[in-house]
């Protein structure tokens, strides 16, 4: 097959989509630009899904690394020494102490039961975008004591009635109102709401905040022990880097090291594997009707084009450059659904990005990477010329006389 | 320039046999404008297609300037008939996504000995030949059926091929443009001196050709030469 044969094939191809019907080549554009769009979108979902849960569990959970009591214990002893030790790691952004009681929070005469967190407040500052996310008054100051920032609906909404509640609230807490905290212990005391935030973590808006300094009243253990302790990486560090580092400066021997991949998959585990079967199936579907579907619609042209074809033959045209006529078509019908597919993708992910699903554990936009697009058009392309090439090299093999007879 | 030696064509319909050439034997001289006529169903057709290599016989040889064609492979066919042969059909058969202009220089495209300024030179003057050069860039569809047989027969003129095969050219045609595509061929075979064999049930074609051999039953019933010869 020479450059003269090649050349023919494609002018024959072009002019058939230039000429031939246009809105046969346009459906057809179409439905592999959809046929694009439905391969990426779902798995794209689930990657945004993944994303959102993650950033979330980084930002108010876990960080990206997360120190946990050994087997056995209940706290992570000796904090001060051990966030000194870690503090002064290359890589680490910020270590901090997380020291959590339940309590039962009052408000006229509402009751309700929460976690209150004790956090440092400068410390979490650079872990935690918390600090950023107040709806109402202002973020706790490190030496401050007998005051909280609580959740947005903990605090609750004034105009909607208890009985109309999706979640139990206090009823519309305002900025400098008094709430009684009760932690069941015996200790039971009148907190000012400094605060109100929303950051769109279920687990975190359902909490209350306090410094560790007045959760050290609350419980004297505060002081030098911690639920856990989160470590942020700064950029350009993995977590593995981190977690590697504690390990090897024997924090593993303070309590137990596990990054946030350690702890999504077992956590999501499941979830992610049903994502991905859920994600095959829908990029099988998708190759199945584009493959089809281009085979229906090369095939259609090759059997009405049949005494064409033998013409061609007829006057010396060689059966490789009718053949690649065919798979020029599928082609050029192939690049331009998948542009097409790309540009539906990118402004579905651009609308998701300003109006994403919102839930009370996640939002789910398009999670997209270059890498997500270049494998998708590459197998939808390879799809279509296997849906293309058959077609025509069957009608190719066809002589010459049952060609024109048709 | 051809030799057919006892070609026979069996066309089998189930368990019926179908003698559509039974044993023509035939010569045709270089430069000759040779009719073949005879009646619906006589073979004459079925003898155009061999001679074009667009089928092959059951038995019998044909050969063309020294070439036994019935040993060439597929490729080979293709290349010859794209080298050596021009065919003009019944329904003009160009191909309707493409203009004129790309109709005609389908086949000098493919040529390997041939650059594209001469693709375009040679398409432009065969186009000039038939008269049809301020139609260059219209379709197909946009032509009269008489203008759309011109255009088959630069088509197959692009390349100057030895011998010009022609399948009832004028079939669909009234009989000014008839006279018209008769009298380019004429022309054709008066200056470029190419071998034309043509294919009509048409009486008054006969006064065109040079020899006229008259098919019955897939036999060659008659073979005369119409005062005329070959230049």
């Amino acid at each position: 097959m020479g450059k003269k044969e090649l050349k023919v094939a494609f002018l024959l191809a072009l002019r058939s989509l230039q000429r031939g019907s246009r809105s046969s080549v346009i459906l057809t554009i179409l439905i592999i630009g959809m046929c694009f769009t439905n391969m990426i979108f779902l798995p794209s979902m689930f990657n945004g899904i993944g994303q959102s849960i993650t950033k979330q569990v980084v930002d108010y959970e876990v960080g990206n690394v997360l120190v946990s009591p050994k087997s056995g214990d209940k706290y992570v002893a000796d904090i001060h020494a051990t966030l000194d030790l870690i503090n002064g790691m290359p890589g680490v952004e910020r270590a901090t102490p997380h020291f959590s009681k339940g309590a039962t929070l009052k408000y006229r005469q509402r009751v309700l039961g929460v976690t209150v967190r004790a956090i440092s407040p400068n410390d979490e500052k650079s872990i935690s975008p918390l600090y950023t996310k107040m709806v109402a008054g202002s973020y706790l100051g490190e030496a401050d004591t007998g005051e909280v920032i609580i959740g947005r609906p903990v605090a609750g909404d004034s105009s909607i009635r208890q009985e109309d509640e999706f979640q139990a609230s206090l009823g519309g807490v305002r900025v400098g109102d008094s709430i009684n905290i009760d932690y069941g212990n015996g200790y039971v005391k009148d907190y000012r709401v400094k605060g109100i935030y929303f950051t769109g973590w279920s687990q975190a808006d359902s909490a209350v905040y306090v410094t560790s300094t007045d959760m050290a009243l609350v419980d004297p253990k505060a002081l030098d022990n911690a639920d856990y302790i989160t470590v942020k990486a700064k950029p350009g560090y993995s977590e593995k880097f981190i977690k590697d580092e504690l390990l090897a400066y024997g924090v593993g021997g303070t309590g137990k090291v596990q990054t946030t991949a350690d702890l999504l998959s077992k956590s999501m585990g499941r979830a992610l594997q049903s994502f991905a079967i859920i994600n095959m199936v829908s990029l099988v579907v998708s190759i199945i009707i584009t493959t089809v579907v281009l085979f229906i619609v090369i095939t259609i042209k090759t059997i009405s084009s049949r005494k064409q074809i033998g013409i061609l033959k007829a006057i010396g045209v060689d059966k490789e450059v009718i053949m690649h006529n065919y798979g020029f078509q599928v082609i050029i019908l192939g690049i331009l659904g998948i542009i097409l597919g790309i540009f539906l993708t990118l402004v579905l992910a651009a609308y998701m990005a300003y109006h994403p699903i919102v839930t009370p554990e996640w939002s789910a936009t398009l999670y997209i990477t270059p890498m997500d697009l270049l494998m998708n058009s590459v197998i939808l392309f390879i799809a279509a010329i296997v849906a293309g090439y058959v077609p025509a090299y069957q009608i190719s093999r066809e002589d010459i006389q049952t060609a024109m007879r048709t | 320039m051809i030799i057919i030696e006892d070609l026979k064509k069996i066309y089998r319909m189930g368990d019926v046999e179908v003698n559509a050439l039974d044993g023509v034997t035939l010569d045709i001289a270089k430069g000759e404008f040779l009719g073949i006529m005879g009646a619906s169903g006589s073979g004459k057709t079925t003898l155009l297609h061999m001679l074009g290599l667009l089928d092959e016989p059951t038995s019998g040889k044909i050969t063309i300037d020294g070439i036994d064609v019935g040993r060439l492979n597929d490729y080979e066919k293709t290349q010859f008939r794209l080298y050596k042969l021009g065919y003009v059909f019944q329904d003009y058969a160009l191909v309707p996504d493409l203009t004129v202009m790309e109709n005609v220089s389908l086949p000098a495209m493919l040529r390997l000995d041939r650059t594209e300024q001469q693709t375009q030179a040679g398409s432009f003057e065969v186009l000039q030949k038939i008269g049809l050069c301020d139609r260059r860039d219209h379709l197909p569809r946009e032509l009269s059926g008489g203008q759309q047989q011109r255009v088959s027969i630069a088509r197959a003129m692009v390349n100057k091929p030895d011998i010009l095969f022609a399948d009832e050219p004028c079939a669909n045609l009234d009989s000014e443009n008839s006279r018209l595509v008769l009298e380019l061929f004429k022309e054709i075979n008066e200056e470029f001196h190419q071998t034309i064999v043509m294919v009509s049930h048409e009486d008054w074609h006969k006064d065109y050709f040079h020899r006229i051999i008259r098919l019955k039953d897939g036999k060659i019933v008659s073979d005369g030469t119409n005062g005329k010869s070959p230049h």
